[in-house]
């Protein structure tokens, strides 16, 4: 075959990921499950959706080409010790933990907290045996599958067989957070991991929840997490939702948030982005209640032939709301970060308060930055600031710290630190916080 | 300790400093006053290693050492210290973390043990005690958002945590009031010893009235061209500089 048209761009890669369904379907030797329905109707979707190309606006710096061509298989639990995983948690931190290793549930690994009544963390499968989130769950998928144009969504949906369901009842309010942890360690051929989880807080209740994507030092290996999660936050609830990532040299993930939050909620998202090869996140919020507040704070540090990007949008449709964005990162060697952030503000939104930073130290020549703040306002009375600041260090500063007996490279990681830090101020639990700053430690000493 | 021969520096071409010949021994305190645009904040940093300038001629020994070929962050772990006329200020480097890794890097190259968090503690302490400071600067982010008055005492402070063997004070007492004045003063002559020299900037003979200078020298147009003891900074004061400057012009010409 030597021609292909555009659209069929990716044509064979798609052709992988559906052969590769096929046989994980047939290897299936659980009962039938009303879930495989869906990831059925999933995988068909995918064929009916188009890979992204770097013709598509979203995708101008941002190519999945090298994500596609692995040859992918799935994962299995392996070369862990239950000892290991404490390096992967926040220091002294109560949490409820769930352990993947290659995209595979481990309830061997995982601990089981006991949490409040009322906060309910559960296999999505499971919730939909039950009676009473048997329809919730449901609608969720449903939700998901209808009208979905993103392929990645569909492909994560297609083969997500431990998607999470994470519900918190009316006025409950959790403070142990709950922990997803996603560990890669070595494995001979390419993996894929497919996680969803699906959180949901009733009226008035508020939790918090993490994900950590870590590679397990020393493994080497290719994969792709592809992680989806539909967020929904009721009236006057919150969640909190982690994203602190440290994968491999030659991981790539894809992580989609979607969430939508009714009137007086708050929903938080704090990502931290160190590892990976490339790296796209896709933090989209929309809002269905006035005087709500959306805060999403990221921190990325790129080195190497690393590719970070951040792509997020707040879309503000009703009145009184605020939306807070801060993100920082620092790019060296030949990495390269992105960040699009739109901000749509609905004709009816009036008194909308959006405002949104991003902030960005390129340390090297052939290291690059591209901001693209995008504000599109329909309402007139608004307060929406957004600015966009690529730069290096203050020679000046570093200079200073010099002059009281640090060496360069002091001076330097204390200046790229403090830089993060102001990132890192506003995480609501201070282990992850803490933990947080210490990923990011290990890094600047790499 | 120091000694200063025929310095010539330039920036950008422009030539500042046009040959300055100074001594200073162990135990010394050196005022140098000058008008505004002399060259004296050029001389205290080419000491402390700013690269922004360019040394065209002469020498700088420092402890017999060449100093000129010592990168900034040598000079500080040898012994120098500067306080900045101007200190920056850096947002998000919370002042206590820089006090530690400054006085523990300082440790390190004396080959003392690095001080663990409550030796610190006590530490930072007793020396804020001495310069007059509140403890709640600890928690801010160096420099940022202090007064004129607080960068300094927080300079003082670095100089009084970090135990130099020279120090160079660029006008530390601009901009202070007379207690803040006296506190520094004070602060300054808690840390004179025998082995320990001073190189202090200053517009103004007010404050040597609380620090002894042994020498005081003028500087104009990158020149030292008059040294003398206290006495010549108290006719500075009486008469201004004008009568010095009218005699090098004579001379120039
Ligand atoms: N980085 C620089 N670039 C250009 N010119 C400079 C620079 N630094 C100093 N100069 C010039 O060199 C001269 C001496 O400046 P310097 O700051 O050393 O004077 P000073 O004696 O400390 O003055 P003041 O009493 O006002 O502090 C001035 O004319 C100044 O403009
Ligand atoms: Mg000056």
């Amino acid at each position: 075959m030597s021609t292909t048209v555009a659209q069929d761009r990716y044509a064979a890669e798609k052709q992988k990921f559906q052969e590769l369904f096929d046989q994980t379907e047939a290897a299936n030797q659980q009962p039938a499950h009303p879930l495989d329905e869906y990831r059925q109707r999933a995988m068909a979707l995918v064929g009916t959706l188009d890979f992204p190309t770097r013709r598509w606006e979203e995708y101008k710096y941002t190519s999945v080409n090298r994500i596609l061509q692995p040859d992918y298989a799935i994962g299995q639990v392996q070369g862990v010790d239950a000892a290991d995983i404490k390096t992967y948690l926040p220091e002294g931190m109560d949490a409820h933990l769930i352990v993947f290793v290659n995209g595979q549930l481990s309830e061997a690994l995982s601990q089981f907290a006991e949490l409040p009544a009322g906060m309910h963390v559960m296999l999505l499968r499971d919730a939909m045996d039950s009676d009473r989130f048997g329809s919730i769950a449901r609608e969720q998928l449903d939700n998901i599958l209808k009208d979905q144009d993103d392929i990645f969504v569909a492909l994560n949906a297609a083969f997500s067989q431990h998607s999470l369901f994470l519900y918190s009842e009316k006025n409950v309010v959790c403070e142990k957070p709950v922990y997803i942890l996603h560990l890669s360690t070595n494995a001979e051929t390419p993996i894929l991991n497919s996680h969803m989880n699906i959180a949901v807080a009733e009226t008035g209740s508020e939790f918090a929840y993490i994900e950590g994507q870590f590679e397990k030092p020393g493994a080497t290996g290719t994969y792709f997490n592809n992680i989806y999660n539909r967020v929904t936050v009721g009236a006057n609830a919150h969640i909190h939702h982690y994203c602190l990532q440290q994968e491999g040299a030659d991981g790539f993930v894809i992580n989609r948030v979607d969430a939508e939050q009714d009137r007086d909620s708050q929903f938080s998202n704090y990502t931290v982005d160190l590892g990976g090869r490339i790296v796209r996140n896709n933090l989209n919020t929309v809002h269905k209640g006035s005087n709500l507040t959306t805060n999403y704070y990221g921190v990325y540090f790129g080195k190497e032939q690393q590719h970070i990007d951040n792509h997020t949008f707040i879309d503000h449709a009703v009145p009184h709301c605020q939306s807070n964005e801060l993100y920082k990162g620092i790019v060296t060697d030949s990495a390269r970060g992105v960040f699009n952030g739109k901000v749509m503000v609905r004709k009816d939104a009036q008194k909308t308060n959006a405002f949104q930073q991003s902030s960005s130290l390129v340390l090297s020549n052939k290291a690059e930055m591209d901001s693209k703040p995008q504000l599109e306002i329909f309402a007139d009375d608004v307060k929406c600031s957004h600015g966009a600041t690529i730069g290096q260090l203050d020679e000046s500063s570093v200079f200073y710290l010099r002059s009281r007996g640090l060496n360069d490279r002091q001076a330097r990681a204390m200046l790229q630190h403090a830089f993060i830090a102001e990132v890192l101020e506003y995480f609501k639990h201070e282990q992850v916080r803490d933990f947080a700053e210490m990923l990011i430690n290990q890094k600047f000493e790499q | 300790m120091l000694t200063v021969k025929d310095l010539k520096v330039a920036v950008e071409d422009k030539t500042i400093l046009n040959g300055i010949n100074l001594e200073v021994k162990p135990g010394e305190v050196h005022a140098i006053m000058g008008p505004n645009g002399s060259g004296k904040s050029t001389f205290a940093n080419v000491i402390a290693g700013r690269e922004d300038y360019e040394v065209e001629s002469g020498s700088v020994l420092y402890k017999g050492e060449d100093l000129l070929e010592m990168e900034v962050d040598e000079r500080a772990l040898a012994g120098i210290f500067m306080a900045f006329q101007y200190p920056v200020e850096i947002p998000g480097v919370s002042t206590s973390n820089f006090l530690k890794s400054i006085v523990n890097a300082n440790r390190e190259a004396r080959g003392l043990e690095e001080m663990n968090a409550m030796q610190m503690l006590k530490y930072i302490r007793e020396k804020i005690e001495l310069v007059g400071m509140d403890e709640k600067f600890l928690r801010r982010s160096l420099n940022e958002g202090f007064s004129g008055g607080e960068k300094k005492r927080s300079e003082m402070l670095q100089m009084a945590l970090l135990e130099p063997s020279l120090a160079i004070l660029d006008e530390t007492d601009s901009g202070l009031d007379i207690d803040a004045l006296r506190i520094v003063s004070e602060a300054v002559n808690k840390l004179r010893t025998q082995d320990r020299s001073f190189i202090i900037v200053t517009h103004y003979q007010r404050l040597l009235n609380y620090i002894e200078p042994d020498f005081v020298h003028v500087l104009y147009k990158g020149r030292i061209v008059k040294s003398g003891d206290k006495s010549l900074a108290l006719e500075l004061e009486d008469k201004g500089y004008d009568w010095i400057k009218e005699e090098v012009d004579a001379v120039a010409v």
